[in-house]
């Protein structure tokens, strides 16, 4: 660009990527390194492993030189990332076995409207982002088929969702689940309004989520509620879910309002991996 | 030439210490920088500095917090001054062996209390230049009283906007201090600017009641009802959080209206929009919006006091509206919302206007100003030319004396009530 470019001058203990993400996934990712031409670093991308669980083999890139101490790594949409959080490092560094990577700028525009048509499945998103301790990682989702959704209106004791399916189609049978979780819980089911084969809305009403819930008052929990669609009698439910956009985290920016009926709290909210849940809990006192 | 800031904590985050930063980093190609902090906090600054810009502490609230002198009200920074609280007898006796010991040619305070130790501790050699990151007009009277009676003892004073400056050379007796404007930088996006494709308006700022995004919120309902494939977000936090959320669901926008947190840099997010918003009853600059149309976008501004009528050109780059105004907001969105070809030629003009406020124009006019600051000194002339105007601004002093009778008098009254 034009007349300054150094909005992060100075040396940095660890290098600083930025990402860039095109509506498909796939993902680039460059970066600043003091190395000659002729070195071999490379991009590495860890699969954040679940509690007690140890590391798997990560995804390795190589770093391109593609300028004085400039380098890039291309990931192709294709093998898919597993889902999950993929943290980011660097490997080549002199005396370090694995260097963590800052998170630079991570231009994601071609992500904001990526709810289109053209999305194949199974729908492999990407979502470069900043983690709490500061580190670049990747948000990846991988689903055989999705159910993505869309704007949700509240009448007082009830809500009514759009939802679009992905890789798969609204048929005989078609029905919206809600899972309590938990053991030997109950489900739910409502028949959705289809239009076309793709697109459906469903109403939630809440009483029906009251009917086995906690006791309200005294130390009673909270229940979650997930939300699955079936598009068609025998085929496999799919989580309700919205993935389609530039957000990694929905939890805090996507909040809808709650609904207080029979001394409970019903409210809908998108968990930490931006699936749709409803939560129902004790009002305060 | 030897140029040293003095800030009042260049460890923690905002407008003023992003725009020394940058000014410091741009006048160290040339020239040797230092930043003098008042405070510190913490071992690092939050934001980068330029590694040949020398950085100062003089009190580190880390272990000095409880020095008695620090517990002692400061005497020298004015009490009318609204960081007095942070202040003491430590503050005073640091700044001001700092100031005795200055070897610089010019010294730029960076708030009207760290001016006013300029004014009556710099060394009689180096040139004495107070910015002015707030307003005039925005002071309380007691404040602007005490400054009438320092500020002639410095060379020059820089407002960020003309308005600004204009007040100051109105209202105050100032005969040879040079009153000049010298707006904030922002510099170059790294990142190719936004296309005006995207269906989002944005804000960011502290979620504070001065930005007013409770009106832009309650003008993007008629956004949302007219296109609600449009969707707005604002980036910060603040105060207001929760008070919005609950205008958000007031107003049923949950599915358009979105609070995004606090995000540094914004660059990768505004790239994201494709017009700005800023909604202010008040701005003594307006960076945002220089950060906005810097990424394409054109910006709706209120046309408060004083940044956004000299930042925006209406009609050409952006659209202002009344102070207040939600309809007059609505219908300015809107307008914009519908002709996506009106739009995009907007978001290019304010990415060509905008680049007045790019780090080296900024920067030459501040070389410029210090080098015909220092040659005056040199020549033993006046850094400007004496107009003395003392009957006019006698009148404003005097008014603002009445003011701060008058405050007192209320303020007794109040006790009196208690």
């Amino acid at each position: 660009m034009s007349d300054d470019n150094s909005t992060n001058g100075g040396p940095v203990a660890k290098p600083r990527a930025d990402a860039t993400v095109d509506q498909e996934g796939r993902l680039v990712v460059r970066v600043r390194l003091p190395l000659p031409a002729s070195a071999g670093p490379r991009l590495l991308l860890q699969l954040r492993p679940k509690k007690g669980q140890s590391e798997e083999t990560g995804r390795v890139a190589a770093l391109e030189h593609v300028g004085q101490d400039e380098w890039r790594a291309v990931l192709e949409t294709a093998p898919a990332l597993r889902e999950g959080r993929w943290d980011a490092y660097v490997l080549g560094l002199p005396g370090e076995a694995r260097t963590p990577l800052l998170p630079g700028l991570r231009d994601l525009r071609a992500l904001v409207s990526g709810g289109g048509e053209g999305r194949r499945t199974p729908l492999a998103v990407r979502i470069p982002y900043a983690t709490k301790d500061g580190r670049l990682a990747v948000r990846a989702w991988l689903r055989a088929s999705h159910a993505e959704a869309g704007r949700i209106v509240f009448s007082g004791h009830g809500m009514t969702a759009r939802a679009r399916l992905f890789g798969a189609r609204l048929g005989e049978g078609a029905a919206v689940l809600l899972h309590r979780r938990g053991k030997d819980a109950p489900v739910r089911q409502i028949t959705p309004r289809a239009d076309g084969e793709r697109d459906l809305s469903f109403t939630v009403d809440y009483e029906d989520l009251l009917a086995e819930g906690g006791q309200p008052g005294a130390g009673a929990e909270q229940e979650i509620w997930d939300v699955y669609v079936r598009p068609a009698s025998g085929e496999p439910r799919i989580r309700l879910a919205r993935l389609l956009d530039d957000v990694a985290d929905r939890k805090a920016v996507f909040v809808y309002p709650a609904a207080t009926l029979g001394g409970m709290t019903v409210r809908p909210y998108y968990t930490v991996d931006n699936d749709l849940s409803v939560a129902v809990a004790p009002s305060p006192a | 030439m030897k140029i040293s800031f003095l800030i009042h904590n260049a460890y923690g985050i905002g407008g003023t210490i992003t725009t020394t930063f940058n000014l410091a980093r741009a006048l160290a190609d040339r020239h040797d920088v230092e930043i003098i902090s008042a405070l510190r906090h913490r071992e690092r600054p939050n934001l980068n500095l330029d590694p040949r810009v020398r950085l100062r502490p003089l009190v580190d609230l880390r272990h000095e917090k409880n020095d008695p002198r620090h517990l002692t009200p400061a005497k020298i920074f004015p009490a009318s001054e609204y960081r007095y609280h942070q202040y003491s007898a430590l503050t005073d006796e640091r700044i001001g062996e700092a100031l005795a010991s200055l070897d610089a040619d010019v010294v730029v305070g960076t708030r009207p209390g760290l001016n006013v130790h300029l004014a009556l501790q710099a060394p009689a050699r180096t040139v004495r230049v107070g910015q002015e990151h707030l307003t005039l007009n925005n002071h309380p009277p007691r404040l602007r009283n005490a400054l009438r009676r320092v500020y002639p003892r410095l060379d020059a004073l820089t407002p960020v906007t003309e308005a600004d400056a204009a007040a100051y050379r109105r209202k105050m007796r100032l005969p040879g201090v040079r009153v000049q404007a010298l707006p904030n930088s922002v510099p170059a996006p790294a990142l190719p600017p936004a296309d005006g494709g995207e269906r989002v308006v944005m804000a960011a700022g502290r979620l504070v009641p001065v930005k007013r995004f409770d009106l832009l919120i309650e003008a993007f309902a008629a956004v949302a009802a007219e296109r609600p494939d449009w969707q707005l977000r604002i980036y910060g936090k603040g105060e207001e959080q929760e008070r919005l959320r609950a205008l958000i669901d007031r107003l049923g926008l949950y599915n358009s209206v979105f609070l995004m947190g606090a995000v540094t840099p914004m660059e990768a997010e505004w790239v994201k929009a494709s017009i700005g918003a800023a909604t202010s009853n008040f701005e003594p600059f307006g960076m945002t919006i220089v950060e906005a149309m810097r990424c394409g976008l054109p910006v709706v501004s209120t046309d408060c006091e004083y940044g956004p009528g000299e930042i925006i050109a209406p009609g050409e780059d952006g659209r202002l509206v009344p102070v207040g105004d939600r309809d007059a907001l609505a219908g300015a969105l809107l307008e914009l919302v519908r002709d996506d070809e009106l739009r995009r030629r907007m978001g290019r003009t304010a990415l060509e206007n905008s680049r007045r406020y790019a780090p080296g124009p900024v920067v030459a006019q501040a070389e410029e100003l210090f080098e015909d600051l220092l040659a005056a000194r040199r020549d033993g002339r006046p850094p400007a030319p004496g107009t003395d105007h003392a009957l006019v601004s006698g009148g404003y002093a005097a008014r603002d004396t009445a003011l701060v009778a008058a405050g007192n008098v209320l303020r007794t009254v109040r006790k009196a009530r208690r």
